[in-house]
């Protein structure tokens, strides 16, 4: 037999935990291995003196704090019962969060779609109509105010409108025409760059021309002829060139412009 | 414990009743500091409450129990490096008709044996403390500290022949 084995066994017979048949094994290795004999001996009695050390009790204040600390966490579980309910129904993993939100977006959308009824639409489109309507009479309204800011104001609601409405073209194009404010009247001219196709604009905005002083505004009816391509600016456009009277820069920008409606033409 | 590990912690005070006092001597013997020992103890029972989802009733308790101990004193020593204090005295009294002289000499020799036992490696001073004085079998003790049964009795066995030769350098060093 092994020391190695005995050296188990020694361990096993200090905790009662040696059987009979390995206990009489130990007992022959031992007759022949004085070096093993030694060693059950000696740590033997350093095993059994161990048992006459002191045996130490904890205080009566470490029961008192531990029952008042679980009193108090069940009282705080009591209160908090179903957040911990349902905090322990979210997964902690990163890429089961992202399925969940995903299939939570999805089974959303999917409920939206089916539970929209026919008539859904027709209302949507109402409230849409009723919306433009709105912002219709506030650009208006605005466009009236006595402050230039408030008239820009309903110069940039103009621009937000999906479409404009003939009332609100109406409003912007008396706006470049009569507005004193010379900011007023570019934002009018910009917000008029969405409807530059319908020639009745462009008629007016051309006769503006003619009459403006500005030379900001000038410049900026004159970029908006040559961006329209409308060939009946090509006149005022001439005019505007030879005119002594006309800032040089603004004769220049005239010219250029009557060089590109004709080369379009 | 399976109850608490079902969310009735009303009876983890049933399990404290039963425990408390083992545990305690756990961290005693191994730390020899009372307070510190107390506190380590209510922190296992804290933590059996915060990792009761980890049990699983086919494991041991014990070896559960103790593992989450283990945790705990390893933190502890990660955050304060303590010596083990000597006992002032050891008492005698019990020990039968013993003359003041043999009692005086068992009392020295306990405190030797209190020294070369506080004088071992952490890990050889615990396992001679899960087996000797807490009682647990060579399987438990296995599972505690991550070993094979025989493993764990070579250990054992190791430990308890280190201690002796501590104790047999400390009586000489006395005697000289």
């Amino acid at each position: 037999m092994m020391c190695g084995q005995a050296k188990e066994w020694i361990a096993a017979s200090w905790t009662g935990e040696l059987d009979e048949a390995a206990e009489a094994k130990l007992r022959r290795h031992l007759l022949s291995c004085p070096e093993c004999a030694g060693e059950m001996s000696q740590l033997g009695g350093v095993w059994e003196r161990m048992a006459d050390l002191p045996t130490p009790e904890p205080s009566q204040a470490m029961r008192v704090r531990w029952e008042s600390t679980l009193e108090s966490l069940m009282a705080n579980r009591k209160s908090t019962s179903w957040r911990f309910t349902l905090a322990s129904l979210w997964p902690e993993r990163p890429v089961w969060q992202a399925t969940i939100a995903a299939s939570c977006l999805v089974l959303g959308l999917a409920a939206g779609m089916l539970l929209q009824k026919p008539g859904d639409r027709r209302e949507i489109a109402t409230l849409r109509e009723e919306i433009a309507s709105t912002r219709e009479m506030v650009a208006l309204s605005l466009l009236q105010q006595q402050s230039a800011t408030e008239r820009l104001r309903g110069v940039d609601y103009t621009q937000r409108m999906p479409s404009m409405e003939p009332q609100v073209v109406s409003a912007l194009i008396d706006a470049v025409q009569h507005d004193e404010n010379v900011n007023v009247r570019l934002a009018a001219i910009d917000a008029l760059g969405k409807v530059s196709r319908d020639a009745k604009v462009r008629q007016s905005l051309t006769h503006s021309l003619a009459a403006e002083q500005s030379p900001m505004v000038q410049a900026a009816l004159i970029d908006y002829a040559a961006d329209a391509g409308d060939p009946h600016a090509s006149e005022t456009l001439q005019r505007l060139s030879q005119r002594p009277d006309v800032n040089p820069a603004v004769r220049q920008r005239a010219s250029k412009a009557l060089s590109e409606l004709t080369r379009y033409r | 414990m399976v109850a608490v590990s079902r969310g009735n912690l009303a009876s983890m005070s049933e399990i404290y009743q039963h425990r408390h006092s083992s545990l305690f001597r756990f961290f005693f013997r191994l730390t020899g500091r009372q307070t510190v020992a107390e506190d380590l103890t209510h922190e296992v029972f804290l933590r059996m409450i915060r990792y009761r989802h980890t049990y699983q009733s086919g494991d041991g308790f014990e070896a559960w129990m103790y593992r989450i101990a283990r945790n705990a004193f390893a933190d502890q020593l990660k955050k304060h490096r303590f010596e083990t204090p000597a006992p002032e005295d050891f008492d005698t009294a019990d020990k039968g008709a013993l003359t003041p002289f043999e009692s005086a000499v068992k009392r020295q020799e306990l405190a030797l044996l209190h020294r070369a036992l506080r004088e071992l490696p952490d890990d050889k001073r615990e396992l001679i403390v899960l087996s000797r004085f807490q009682g647990l079998s060579y399987e438990q003790i296995g599972q505690i500290v991550g070993c094979e049964t025989g493993t764990a009795k070579v250990r054992v066995f190791r430990a308890v022949k280190e201690m002796s030769g501590i104790f047999l350098a400390l009586q000489k060093e006395k005697a000289s």
